[in-house]
């Protein structure tokens, strides 16, 4: 494209004057008391540990972070295991408590009982 | 001096601010009146802005922010306008003469030509045309005004400076051999 159609082109658009008076209508068309628009004040972030105390202490902070986590993980581990083999005992002791309950059942049934009727002719 | 009379204008001198609307109200009314095609609506667009930048006169930073910001504005508001209202419904620039005052009356004619065919873009492509050849800005300010991207800006100005200069060849207005 030529420099010459682009100098044409600024010759063409320079800028307008404004109509007559405009100064003049809009300043009477202002406001009386000038409502200040609120400038955006920065609200303060909690500031990073890294760009509080620098990386060293963040990494360290997060080592300390990620072994107390580690160590509680490990702790609900071996909870719940106890809890499985606890409540595994029980049901086994309970297994064993049924079966003798019916052996002693049976063993008072058979005590209970009376003898059998001795036949006449052993008897001679 | 642009920046203690918006020092001045801040602390609530009505005198400063008036100084700072005669120094821009000229290019803020030009983008007003090239865009929308109206002189009433331009009027309007341009109080529109300075009424802005009053009750805004605390976020302008400097006297160079003024012009830019001054500038943003306008063309922004001026292409909402154009969504509202389209282009085609304005009325046409009869009163060109009374405003623009060119010299000469070849200088007359491609002004009046030239703004028919800017009426002919597209809002964001007439936007850009007069940021960067009446307001004089380089492409990066163009896209910072309008929030485009510079390689956008670059299309729109390739894609206008074609089509206004093979309109305005047809018109015999522009000579042939200017081609490159």
């Amino acid at each position: 494209m030529s420099e010459n159609f682009e100098n044409e082109l600024r010759r063409a658009l320079r800028p307008l004057d404004a109509p007559a008076g405009f100064t003049e209508r809009l300043m009477a068309a202002l406001p009386e008391k000038r409502e200040i628009a609120p400038v955006a004040t920065p609200v303060p972030q909690p500031r990073r540990v890294a760009q509080r105390f620098g990386v060293p202490a963040a990494f360290a902070a997060a080592l300390v972070v990620s072994m107390l986590l580690g160590q509680h993980v490990a702790e609900v581990h071996r909870e719940r295991t106890e809890q499985q083999a606890g409540l595994a005992a029980s049901r086994e002791l309970m297994e064993a408590l049924k079966v003798t309950s019916q052996k002693l059942d049976l063993a008072y049934q058979a005590a209970k009982a009376p003898p059998p009727p001795v036949e006449e002719e052993n008897r001679t | 001096m642009a920046d203690g009379l918006l020092v001045r204008a801040r602390a609530g001198d009505a005198g400063a601010f008036a100084e700072l609307v005669r120094a821009h109200q000229g290019s803020v009314f030009s983008i007003g009146y090239r865009m929308l095609n109206r002189r009433d609506a331009a009027e309007d667009l341009a109080q529109d802005v300075f009424l802005q930048l009053y009750r805004k006169l605390e976020t302008i930073e400097s006297a160079e922010h003024l012009g830019f910001w001054l500038r943003r504005v306008a063309a922004n508001l001026a292409i909402d306008w154009l969504r509202r209202v389209p282009y085609a419904a304005t009325l046409p620039l009869e009163d060109g003469a009374e405003v623009a005052a060119p010299q000469r009356e070849d200088d007359l004619l491609l002004t009046r030509e030239l703004d028919r065919l800017l009426g002919e873009l597209s809002a964001p492509a007439r936007a850009v045309m007069l940021l960067r050849y009446q307001e004089d800005l380089d492409v990066a300010e163009v896209g910072a005004a309008l929030d485009m991207p510079v390689n956008t800006v670059k299309s729109h100005i390739k894609r206008s400076l074609t089509q206004l200069r093979s309109r305005m060849i047809g018109a015999r207005l522009v000579d042939c051999e200017e081609l490159p």
